[in-house]
């Protein structure tokens, strides 16, 4: 017994030592974003400042960049993309697992081979095509490429989760007159939801963070996502933007995806353990 | 096409009201959408990268074939071995560090009062985006940042390195980073999934005597050997095409010596307007991921039968 308790003091100490050392890179990101600007000494950035200066800086960041224009833009990629292939895969998931379409395995697995290869694939023709379609440099345009990569994991859940519900529901359903497409919109998408809302928060992230396809695919302000203005930062962080403002910039745009997180965490884990049935 | 198409409609009528008839052909509406969606953006891309790796583009007038002259002259170009080793690099630390000490933490935290409070700091640095986490770490890793302050208030060697500036080095420092932010996402599924390992083989061993490094080694970890498969094979294929951290922190540079595969693909097409060797380069990361994926997958397939 006694043995036991020394390895848990033991575990304890060498998990404080080393949370203590994560921690200090966030200490210094946060004091230094809250630090007022023109307060900023390379030499005392270890050091916490008197005075609160992270609102300012805020307020600077939107009048030096155009990051609001940047975040308006990823927030409408992050939730229309998402949305659609969260349609698009439920609606392949149900011709696949409940209509029984022919071949269904092998159209899922072309739908789910869409995503094994990686993105620089893409990168080129998207590149070609778009400015020979006029796509380059508009919002439609992300708008499409985003839901293409974010449909085959919606579809690969759904397939799952489309599987554990009974279909005598379908049959009863079909039975009392019921439209195909309503017994999906009225049936299958209302009892999955919480598998819905899982995998609609992982794409939402994923097209948030997302910074190739704006490098590649986007040029003025008006397109351009956050994540993109942010990098565009980063170039002349040691020429002009003072690391306050260049921090602060970089948690405005990490707190969407953080406070999605921890408002839905609970249902978050919820929805994907109930994928694995 | 007949038969086929009578025996789509005769199959789902088995036994079946006659409603059931009416959808069989509405059902491939419900499946186009995304078959079209996938097949345009996705998969004739796709297709398109693999022809323009084989000619010279730039992007004006149209491509000319060139057969295989491109691969040819990715086999000496310096840049490219350079970005091989790199992304090689990138490969080895990130299977081992914030793996590897996601599950040290995961382990020592397990069962213990407290735990969830041990964890916190680890899980935090996870808020931030790839472009993110380049953008407050370039201010710590300056030449005159915070990291050398700190090793030379230490007194330890290194207080004037630049961090970024010498390969291999910029690349080291460039995991170190990525290890702060990934631990957390690696331990949180290491620590769910030593929470759903079954309970009586660990209390019998413990009956038996064992404890400790002997517990873990021999019961908990070949318990955990699915997970494990699983968090190591996703840190491997993304480790593979590491670029936003990169291109943020660094551009690749100085002088192209911190590019992994993902950054020369981007820099050969969109800095050098080399479009079909841009391609190639896309298609050689492509093979690698494939045949990594697979050797991993089959080697591990391998050894849960012994």
């Amino acid at each position: 017994m006694r043995a036991r308790n020394l390895s848990a003091t033991l575990r304890r100490a060498v998990l404080a030592v080393l949370g203590l050392l994560w921690l200090v890179p966030t200490y210094l990101i946060l004091v230094n974003a809250f630090r007022p600007a023109e307060d900023y000494r390379p030499g005392e950035a270890l050091k916490p400042s008197g005075e609160l200066g992270l609102f300012a800086n805020v307020r600077e960041v939107f009048e030096r960049t155009d990051l609001a224009a940047g975040l308006a833009n990823s927030l409408l990629y992050s939730l229309v993309s998402p949305l659609l292939a969260v349609l698009v895969g439920a609606l392949a998931a149900y011709a696949i697992v409940v209509l029984r379409i022919r071949y269904g395995f092998a159209w899922f697995m072309l739908i789910f081979g869409g995503t094994v290869f990686p993105l620089q694939m893409l990168l080129v023709p998207l590149f070609l095509g778009y400015s020979r379609m006029s796509l380059y440099d508009g919002r439609l345009g992300m708008v499409l490429v985003y839901a293409a990569i974010n449909v085959p994991l919606a579809a690969l859940v759904l397939r799952n989760y489309f599987g554990g519900i009974a279909i005598s529901i379908f049959e009863a359903a079909r039975m009392d007159g019921a439209s195909t497409f309503r017994i999906f919109w009225r049936i299958h998408l209302p009892l999955s939801w919480t598998a819905l809302a899982a995998v609609f928060i992982l794409e939402f992230t994923f097209v948030w963070n997302d910074l190739l396809f704006g490098l590649t695919l986007t040029q003025s302000e008006t397109v351009r996502p956050a994540m993109t203005e942010l990098a565009a930062l980063t170039t002349d962080v040691y020429a002009g933007t003072p690391v306050p403002i260049a921090l602060a910039a970089g948690l405005v745009v990490s707190l969407p995806t953080v406070a999605l997180f921890l408002l839905t965490q609970r249902l978050f884990t919820r929805g994907l353990s109930l994928t694995q049935i | 096409m007949t038969a086929l198409g009578k025996r789509a409609r005769a199959r789902p009528a088995r036994g079946a009201p006659a409603g059931f008839r009416l959808f069989g052909r509405l059902r491939f509406g419900y499946l186009s959408p995304a078959v079209i969606v996938v097949a345009v953006l996705l998969y004739l891309p796709f297709l398109w990268t693999v022809y323009l790796s084989m000619t010279r583009y730039d992007g004006l007038g149209s491509p000319v074939f060139t057969g295989l002259d491109n691969y040819a002259k990715l086999l000496d170009d310096p840049a490219l071995l350079t970005s091989l080793r790199n992304t090689l690099l990138w490969v080895a630390g990130t299977t081992l560090l914030p793996v590897g000490l996601g599950l040290l933490v995961a382990v020592l935290s397990h069962d213990l009062r407290g735990g969830a409070w041990l964890r916190l700091p680890f899980l935090l640095p996870y808020a931030l985006s790839g472009a993110g986490l380049g953008l407050v770490w370039g201010f710590i890793l300056q030449p005159d940042g915070v990291a050398n302050q700190i090793l030379t208030f230490l007194g330890m060697p290194g207080g004037d390195a630049s961090f970024l500036a010498d390969a291999p080095g910029n690349t080291f420092a460039m995991i170190a980073v990525w290890t702060w932010q990934q631990l957390g996402v690696n331990m949180l599924l290491f620590a769910v999934g030593l929470q759903s390992i079954p309970r009586a083989p660990i209390e019998a061993a413990r009956l038996d005597g064992a404890s400790g490094w002997s517990l873990f080694r021999h019961v908990t970890w070949p318990l955990m050997r699915p997970l494990t498969t699983v968090v190591v094979g996703l840190a491997l294929v993304a480790s593979l095409k590491t670029f936003d951290i990169v291109w943020v922190m660094t551009q690749g540079g100085p002088g192209r010596n911190s590019e992994t595969l993902a950054v020369t693909m981007y820099r050969d097409v969109f800095n050098a307007d080399q479009y079909g060797y841009g391609s190639a380069v896309a298609v050689l990361l492509t093979t690698i991921t494939g045949l990594a994926s697979y050797a991993y997958l089959r080697h591990q397939a391998r050894k849960e039968t012994h």
